[in-house]
């Protein structure tokens, strides 16, 4: 079963006294199996936020609808095993870090006897331990995120929804947080996780959903997203002799002199390498190192190329 | 019954760490040390002084809070984007909407308690006895009355601004205290969609006068038989409808 499905939703504004309509995301349709983590990547205002704020039931859709575990978004009972950290942290400044985090376990149906155990479990995991009885309008932005995301793991949720949780971190933050989300994979919880940065998709995520100008771009794994922008196979070699030279040259690829008496070749994308190994190998010549070069990540999503548009992959999300 | 409890005691805890309703039990204090060398100056005993103006004064800061920190309460909410971390847990937002209200009650009736033990404490030491038992029925109407008026404050709350929403609820109020003369109004009106008009506000709007028996109190004067069941059911089924009215609003709401 979808832990999620979304289906072919939009959401149409009207703005100003004349009501002008101003479409924020347009027909995007995805869904996610459960165990992954997905990253929802897109530029700013491309309707990540609006597209999350549909699926926790904050907006609703003018067309389409959501479901989450088969319930739709729209009932109480769909939030159920779900958490939602937002971009910012929006926090009552009048309670403190463990009445916070006390209010929200209570919200999410822990038991009264439950209540500490598990305060202390998910401040430990954001490391914030020690600062229960702190104002929560005294702590710095980071450890606000830090407390958003401690607020998040309340009740073992099966899935996250995470909209750019690391926004405005330090290093260290962003270390932390990179390692519980990779935690939480590995403890099969599917996390659906906003962002513009694209080291972290590249770092923490398997899946990735692409939005751009409120419209779905590319669905499917990080690592089909990477094939798109594969520009071919780099291989090193020693003594290339210089007929062979002219015959891969004539072939279409990129040979290039290295300092020393390295050759640096570049087999194009569609062309097959292993065939060209082969050659080489025929020659007596061998590989001292083979790599893939891919365009980088950030060029692929928001380049100027349609190589992605409405397109879906493998991975758990379609 | 759990998320209500939760959410209205947090809102609870929220409005009586507000300075506001500090300020405003200090200009009811400030009030009714007043009252008591007033009733030297007025025509009306020290006693009926003393209960008028302690009576007045629940009203005024029942108001106060109710404009105040009732619209606050759920427009700042929507305005801080602390209403995200209630509604996207398991709660539905009619229980939020009826927290906010229960929660903003219960600092209204701490309010009340406060303000009433000051002025019968008062009226205690003047007469050498306890007052009258309409004193307290009086209050009970009181906070009847403004339970209608929290309850207009959230719904105001639900679809217009902070600053809109209090001058909405303000306005209310007033609207309400003058029901009698719209009805007044109407039976000497000679357009008929005037008339229609206003036979339509008379019965939209609450008749807050229903739950000021302040001049009985004051004076003695006997209270109609049923008349406190009476308003008691009429405010509790009218702060139900705008409750059902606001649930209705904010479940719509994108927020």
């Amino acid at each position: 079963m979808d832990i999620l499905n979304v289906d072919k939703i939009t959401k149409i504004y009207r703005r100003g006294f004349k009501g002008t309509r101003v479409t924020a995301v347009q027909d995007v349709a995805f869904s996610l199996t459960e165990n992954h983590i997905t990253g929802f990547v897109g530029p700013n205002g491309a309707g990540k936020t609006t597209t999350i704020k549909m699926i926790m039931g904050l907006v609703r859709p003018t067309a389409g609808r959501v479901t989450m575990m088969g319930k739709p978004a729209e009932s109480t009972a769909s939030r159920a095993g779900v958490s939602y950290v937002s971009e910012q942290p929006y926090f009552y400044k009048h309670l403190t870090v463990g009445e916070t985090i006390d209010f929200s376990a209570r919200l999410v149906g822990i038991k009264r006897a439950a209540v500490d155990s598990e305060r202390k479990r998910v401040l430990e995991a954001v490391e914030l331990t020690g600062r229960e009885k702190a104002k929560v309008r005294s702590l710095s932005k980071g450890q606000q995120q830090r407390l958003n995301m401690a607020s998040g793991l309340l009740g073992d949720p099966k899935l996250l929804i995470l909209d750019e949780p690391m926004s405005g971190l330090d290093p260290p933050s962003r270390r932390l947080f990179r390692s519980l989300f990779k935690k939480l994979g590995d403890e099969g919880k599917t996390i659906f996780f906003s962002t513009h940065v694209l080291e972290d998709i590249e770092a923490v995520c398997r899946d990735v959903v692409v939005l751009d100008g409120g419209k779905l771009r590319f669905t499917g794994s990080v690592a089909s997203l990477l094939e798109k922008g594969a520009l071919g196979t780099e291989l090193v070699v020693s003594s290339l002799p210089d007929n062979l030279t002219a015959d891969l040259r004539a072939d279409g690829l990129e040979v290039s002199r290295s300092p020393g008496d390295e050759t640096l070749i570049l087999i194009p994308a569609p062309k097959n390498p292993a065939a060209y190994q082969r050659k080489l190998y025929e020659q007596g010549i061998f590989c001292l190192s083979i790599q893939k070069r891919t365009m980088p990540l950030e060029s692929l999503l928001y380049g100027a190329n349609d190589g992605l548009a409405n397109t879906a992959g493998d991975g758990g999300v379609s | 019954m759990r998320v209500i409890w939760l959410v209205a005691l947090n809102t609870f805890k929220e409005t009586i760490r507000n300075k506001v309703l500090y300020n405003i039990l200090l200009v009811a204090a400030v009030v009714l040390l007043l009252a008591m060398s007033f009733g030297d100056l007025s025509v009306m005993s020290r006693v009926q002084v003393m209960s008028d103006f302690g009576l007045a004064t629940m009203s005024l800061t029942g108001l106060l809070l109710a404009v105040f920190i009732g619209v606050g309460v759920l427009g700042s909410e929507i305005a801080d984007k602390t209403v995200y971390g209630v509604l996207c847990k398991p709660v539905d937002r009619i229980q939020f909407i009826i927290g906010k209200f229960s929660g903003l009650f219960a600092t209204l009736a701490l309010n009340f308690l406060l303000i009433a033990l000051i002025f019968i404490t008062a009226i205690t030491l003047m007469t050498g006895h306890a007052p009258q038992p309409e004193i307290f029925y009086s209050i009970f109407l009181l906070m009847i009355e403004m339970s209608i008026i929290i309850a207009a404050a959230i719904m105001w709350s639900c679809f217009t601004t902070p600053t809109l929403a209090a001058i909405f609820t303000l306005a209310f109020y007033v609207s309400g205290h003058l029901n009698d003369l719209i009805t007044l109004n109407a039976d000497i009106q000679n357009n008929p969609i005037l008339k229609t008009i206003l036979i339509i506000l008379h019965y939209a709007l609450p008749n807050l006068e229903f739950f000021n028996i302040r001049t009985q109190v004051v004076f003695e004067l006997p209270i109609a038989p049923g008349h406190i069941t009476f308003a008691a059911i009429y405010g509790v089924l009218y702060a139900a409808l705008l409750l059902l009215f606001s649930s209705i609003l904010f479940s719509r709401k994108d927020l």
